[in-house]
């Protein structure tokens, strides 16, 4: 709760990185039918003192959708315990590139084939 | 890197944030606008006995519009810190406004030109950032918009002008899948082709101010090798076997394909563009409605989220006005090639319906969403467009 006490706050146990990562699983690229993290959007998930530090990318500066994936980010860390503070921020530099993406990435868009 | 962007916001669900909402919405009405205006002549050539509201119909849809929407876009994904992309849609807006309200219509074109130019100058910055061929061919489809608009300005009539308008938005849409591409695992050659294909459409855009005929057949002949390039290579084909709003878009963009590669046909087989005329319908309208709004209607439930902060639920109703759209096509079609005014009228009358109950679908399916998650308690799950969209998890 943004404003709320920190000393309360304080005793609430952060969220792992790996659940923030987990559950950052949830943000998908809708014409991709694939999550950020396995496009390899996701940069850096991090949490200290109740705040979560997410730094994502976009696959073009060109692409629109950075304000989109923001929301969605917001949207899924919403479930996560004890997280007072969410900071989003969207680095165009470096770009993205083919060989972020994960294995699963691969085999969902057709690579093995 | 960028600066680090709005801290805070907490836990609660997430709506739009309220100054990213009031910065876009007067753009997006006025594209909606242009939408309106030019739909509204559209029925005026389609001889409906109506209050000539306005003339212009191509241009207010395809730089009035789509230019708007395309430059908020691009203002979106570049324009934070300066706003200035933002002169791109903003000269498209106002343009289409001032031809729509009959001012001199010189100032209206230069403001359109304008912001064709700020475009360029949005993908000069893209390309210092991110160097590839795909920002390359997007930043030509901007030059295409410039150019457009410039020899409109000069006294060149529209339907000269058709192969800048068509250009701006069929480089547009390629570039987009070829950077897509990038998903996929390609050999070496397809992309070479893909840059073949777009060299071959751009030499016949160009071409096709002095020698007409000529011009015309090589981008009607471009256009047919990026249609077949995008049903052999582009992702859709792999997305197709998804579910949800991933299988809806694939969908679309197949079917947005098929019409790029009829209306390559038209434009190789005509090779004319002035003097109108049930030829002159088929070749403008394969492009601008069987493949751009197939367009339009497959990434709305991206764009309308990405740009408003609005949440567009997929659901399958969407399929119906793009399944309107398709048929008031093949009927329009007939009516070109037939030369039967009563079945070229009433596809006409679909492909406008179909664009009208798209916005109407769309705008149900955002105002219920928006309901729902003000009725979903703060602490509950968050209803986004991600538990919305109904998208695969992988």
């Amino acid at each position: 709760m943004p404003g709320g006490a920190p000393g309360l706050a304080a005793l609430v146990e952060d969220p792992s990185p790996e659940l923030v990562r987990e559950l950052l699983h949830g943000v998908i690229d809708p014409e991709l039918g694939v999550d950020i993290v396995e496009l390899g959007l996701l940069r850096e998930a991090s949490v200290s003192g109740g705040v979560a530090r997410i730094r994502f990318t976009v696959t073009t500066p060109a692409c629109p959708l950075s304000d989109y994936i923001e929301d969605e980010i917001r949207a899924c860390l919403a479930q996560a315990p004890g997280l007072r503070h969410v900071l989003v921020e969207c680095e165009l530099d470096p770009p993205w590139k083919p060989a972020d993406m994960s294995e699963v990435a691969r085999a969902a868009l057709g690579w093995s084939d | 890197m960028e600066r680090l962007r709005r801290g805070g916001g907490g836990t609660a669900p997430p709506g739009p944030a309220p100054s990213r909402l009031r910065r876009r919405a007067p753009l997006l009405a006025a594209a909606l606008v242009a939408l309106l205006a030019g739909l509204w002549a559209g029925l005026l050539r389609l001889g409906f006995d109506l209050p000539a509201l306005t003339t212009e119909h191509g241009p207010l849809l395809v730089l009035g519009f789509l230019g708007t929407q395309i430059g908020l876009e691009r203002a979106v994904a570049l324009g934070r810190h300066p706003p200035w992309p933002y002169l791109v849609p903003t000269g498209a807006a106002a343009g289409a406004l001032w031809l729509i309200v009959g001012l001199p219509a010189s100032v209206g074109q230069a403001l359109l030109a304008l912001g064709g130019l700020a475009l360029v100058a949005v993908f000069v910055a893209v390309h210092r950032i991110d160097p590839t061929w795909h920002n390359a061919i997007m930043g030509l489809g901007a030059a295409a918009w410039a150019a457009g608009a410039i020899v409109w300005l000069g006294g060149v009539a529209i339907p000269r002008v058709v192969p800048f308008l068509a250009a701006f938005l069929v480089l547009t849409i390629v570039s987009e899948r070829l950077e897509l591409s990038r998903m996929r695992r390609l050999p070496a050659r397809a992309r070479r082709l893909l840059l073949a294909a777009v060299a071959l459409f751009c030499l016949g855009v160009v071409l096709s101010l002095p020698w007409q005929a000529l011009g015309v057949r090589l981008a009607g002949a471009g256009m047919l090798a990026q249609a077949a390039w995008l049903a052999r290579y582009d992702v859709a084909r792999r997305t197709i076997r998804m579910s949800g709003v991933t299988r809806y878009m694939a969908g679309a963009l197949l079917a947005g394909y098929f019409w790029l590669a009829v209306a390559g046909g038209v434009w190789l087989w005509s090779g004319a563009l002035a003097g109108g005329g049930f030829g002159y319908d088929a070749m403008v309208h394969t492009i601008f409605l069987g493949f751009v709004f197939s367009m339009v209607f497959a990434h709305a439930p991206v764009i309308v989220p990405a740009v408003l902060g609005v949440a567009l639920p997929y659901g399958r109703a969407l399929y119906a006005p793009l399944a309107l759209l398709h048929a008031g096509l093949v009927l329009r079609l007939f009516g070109d090639l037939g030369e039967s005014i009563p079945a070229w009228r009433w596809g006409g009358v679909l492909d406008e319906a179909a664009i009208l109950t798209f916005l109407a679908l769309a705008a149900g399916l955002a105002i219920r969403a928006r309901r729902a998650r003000r009725a979903a308690p703060a602490t509950g799950p968050a209803l986004g467009p991600s538990a919305s969209m109904q998208a695969p998890r992988l």
